[in-house]
């Protein structure tokens, strides 16, 4: 990872990197250059969040979308850059950009197919196959990997996205309710009811597929 | 399923969510621990909240690099919107121009008396 790269995130968090002093002021000289219309000053900004922006809009949307959206995030961002108040950190700013354009090509998504998993339909991940039961070297496999983004994908859309910020872009609540611009307890909630709804997404992934599998055999 | 008992439900798979993710007051905690150890069933729902998470955090730690044709794409668009912004800007500053030095040709500007 970059070490030139900001991240936000708390000490509990994935992402370690503590936003450094430094970051923020030479975004914010970037980004006063780049709304005056110096393209090289946003080319640096560009350079320097674009792994960010990439991230977030992976684990929101998958491989399928996330490029087309990252592009439309910096497009979102040249526009605006006048309206940047920098109270707030540039990469808070972005986070809100990324989030709102993954929401909208969501929306987009979601008229096409619609899928809600009901309580009464609970059930219980079963222990990874083949005997393994390290579930961090479980989670390396590819299908994995794909079930993950595919069991995301039933969570509603605002759960979903505090959950990201929670639990795999490692913010605290404070930040999450910073960048969703909700209280703080708005945000717990979110990411409760987030990991509820993930877990049963994930236990109906995974009963449908052994279902599929006893079909075929 | 009852809406009251599918809420009810609900609430209780997000207290042992918010448990096993460490962000229950004390007494929560204890009230829920004590489930866990009587039902077997609890003890499985917190296993498989505690193997999801480690799955979202070990995805979340991943490295992930933007592929160089967003940058390029985004650095291009800037480029293209800036050159256009200056364009417009030089073509009121010809127009007006243009137009002042017509009106002063046709003796349109009104004449300003001292």
């Amino acid at each position: 990872m970059d070490p030139s790269v900001c991240h936000l995130g708390n000490s509990e968090g994935v992402h370690h990197q503590v936003s450094t002093k430094d970051r923020t002021i030479e975004d914010r000289r970037l980004v006063a250059r780049a709304s005056e219309g110096d393209v090289e000053a946003f080319a640096k900004l560009v350079r320097a969040h674009s792994s960010l922006v990439y991230r977030v809009s992976l684990r929101m949307l998958g491989n399928e979308y996330a490029q087309d959206a990252s592009q439309e995030v910096w497009v979102r961002v040249w526009r605006n850059l006048k309206g940047f108040r920098s109270e707030s950190a540039f990469s808070t700013w972005l986070y809100r950009i990324t989030l709102n354009t993954c929401l909208s090509t969501r929306r987009r998504e979601a008229r096409r197919q619609k899928r809600e998993y009901s309580v009464e339909e609970i059930s219980y991940l079963p222990e990874p196959s083949g005997g393994d039961s390290d579930p961090e070297a479980a989670v390396l496999s590819t299908e994995r990997r794909e079930e993950m983004v595919a069991a995301l994908r039933h969570v509603r859309a605002e759960h979903r996205v505090a959950l990201v910020l929670r639990h795999m872009e490692g913010l605290s609540y404070a930040e999450i309710a910073e960048v969703l611009q909700v209280p703080e307890g708005t945000a717990k909630g979110w990411v409760s009811r987030g990991r509820a709804a993930l877990l049963m997404a994930l236990a109906q992934e995974r009963g449908q597929e052994s279902m599929g599998e006893g079909d075929a055999s | 399923m009852s809406a009251k008992h599918q809420e009810d439900a609900w609430a209780f798979l997000e207290r042992v969510g918010s448990y096993v993710a460490g962000e229950l007051e004390r007494e929560d905690a204890r009230e829920i621990e004590r489930l866990i150890l009587e039902n077997p069933d609890y003890r499985r729902l917190a296993d498989s909240y505690s193997r999801m998470l480690v799955m979202l955090s070990t995805l979340g730690g991943e490295t992930v690099e933007a592929p160089s044709e967003i940058v390029g794409y985004a650095v291009r668009r800037a480029y293209v919107s800036a050159f256009l912004g200056q364009v417009q800007q030089l073509a009121h500053g010809l127009v007006g121009d243009y137009l002042g030095a017509l009106a002063f040709y046709l003796g349109l500007r009104p004449v300003r008396l001292r």
